[in-house]
């Protein structure tokens, strides 16, 4: 009886030990060929963020989206850059450790299919002692990549 | 005749003027800052590639956004503690940096060449806001500008409390790097 009770409780804390020790180590997911919660056009997301921003919150920050935009500057040590030439507003994607080479495949003023996590927003402003004012409305993404077509 | 000429010069001025203006700004939206936690039991890194950055090299002048959900973490449960218990993303969603280079008369934007600054300035991070007076470089570059450092911060100052339960593991200093290539803002 002692000899199964003395058992139980190892296998108990060998289980619990297992569990803890799984999402311990477990390593943030590449998310880049998942089922996006939403498909959007780069301008789309960006006016979504202008229009409505407590919505757009709602509706994008933390989940994994799909965005669809023109290729207008590439950072070689890990981003992206998708907007339109004629306006100051972009959408800019940070590339998941995995993806690092990703831009590699992306041609400037070309169009490109990116999947990652909506990470945030900044509005233009019209603080004249704000140096951002005149970027744009800026919407992040991090852990992404290129997606690649099914 | 004469009031061509001079509407010409005018123009001519205005233009100059424009361009120059537009030339003392400098921009990133692809900024790079690390953080590193180091700590008998393990270290701790993240790492935001899409920070936003503007200098205005007449002034000096130097602004920082850090979307703090923009952080990467190589451990799915970092990612979490440092949203959710740390920094509080949802709560406070960016960091923000507004300062100033204190030297800036001693950097030479037209001259290739690496030049030491001082950049001192209010730091806003989990809604605490204090001064930083902290070290760091430009560099001069075939018509880029690359700005970086590297500071520590306690996060004791920013209210960021470490549970007692992994005391051992996150230390209270954090080291901070930043690099950014800053190009041309025009408009």
């Amino acid at each position: 009886m002692k000899r199964r009770i003395l058992l139980g409780i190892i296998a108990f804390v060998l289980v619990v030990g297992l569990v803890g020790a799984y999402f311990y180590f477990k390593q943030t997911p590449d998310i880049v060929q998942d089922k996006p919660h939403a498909a959007v056009q780069a301008k789309d997301l960006l006016a979504a963020f202008e229009q409505d921003t407590a919505a757009a919150r709602r509706q994008y920050i933390d989940k994994v989206v799909e965005v669809t935009g023109v290729v207008k500057r590439v950072d070689t040590s890990g981003a992206v850059v998708l907007g339109d030439e004629t306006s100051p507003s972009e959408v800019v994607i940070g590339l998941d450790r995995r993806h690092m080479k990703d831009y590699e495949s992306l041609k400037i003023g070309s169009v490109a299919v990116m999947q990652g996590i909506c990470s945030g927003y900044a509005k233009s402003s019209s603080d004249p002692t704000d140096l951002l004012a005149s970027l744009g409305t800026t919407v992040q993404l991090r852990s992404a990549g290129v997606k690649s077509k099914q | 005749m004469m009031f061509r000429k001079k509407f010409v010069l005018f123009f001519g001025f205005v233009l100059f003027v424009t361009v120059a203006g537009a030339q003392d700004r400098y921009f990133t939206k692809t900024g790079k800052i690390n953080f590193t936690s180091k700590a008998p039991m393990e270290d701790i890194e993240g790492k935001n590639k899409t920070v936003t950055a503007v200098l205005d090299t007449k002034s000096g002048a130097l602004q920082f956004s850090v979307q703090m959900k923009s952080f990467e973490f190589e451990k799915a449960l970092m990612q979490q503690h440092f949203n959710e218990n740390y920094v509080e993303s949802d709560k406070y969603p960016d960091a923000v940096f507004k300062g100033v280079i204190a030297n800036n008369a001693a950097v030479n934007y037209a001259k290739e060449g690496t030049y030491t600054v001082n950049v001192k300035g209010k730091l806003t991070l989990h809604n605490v806001t204090k001064d930083v007076d902290v070290p760091g470089t430009i560099k001069v570059n075939g018509g880029k500008i690359e700005a970086s450092s590297a500071f520590n911060v306690l996060l004791s100052d920013f209210r960021i409390s470490i549970p007692s339960a992994v005391k051992e593991k996150v230390s209270n200093s954090i080291r901070i790097t930043v690099e950014t290539k800053l190009d041309p803002l025009k408009g």
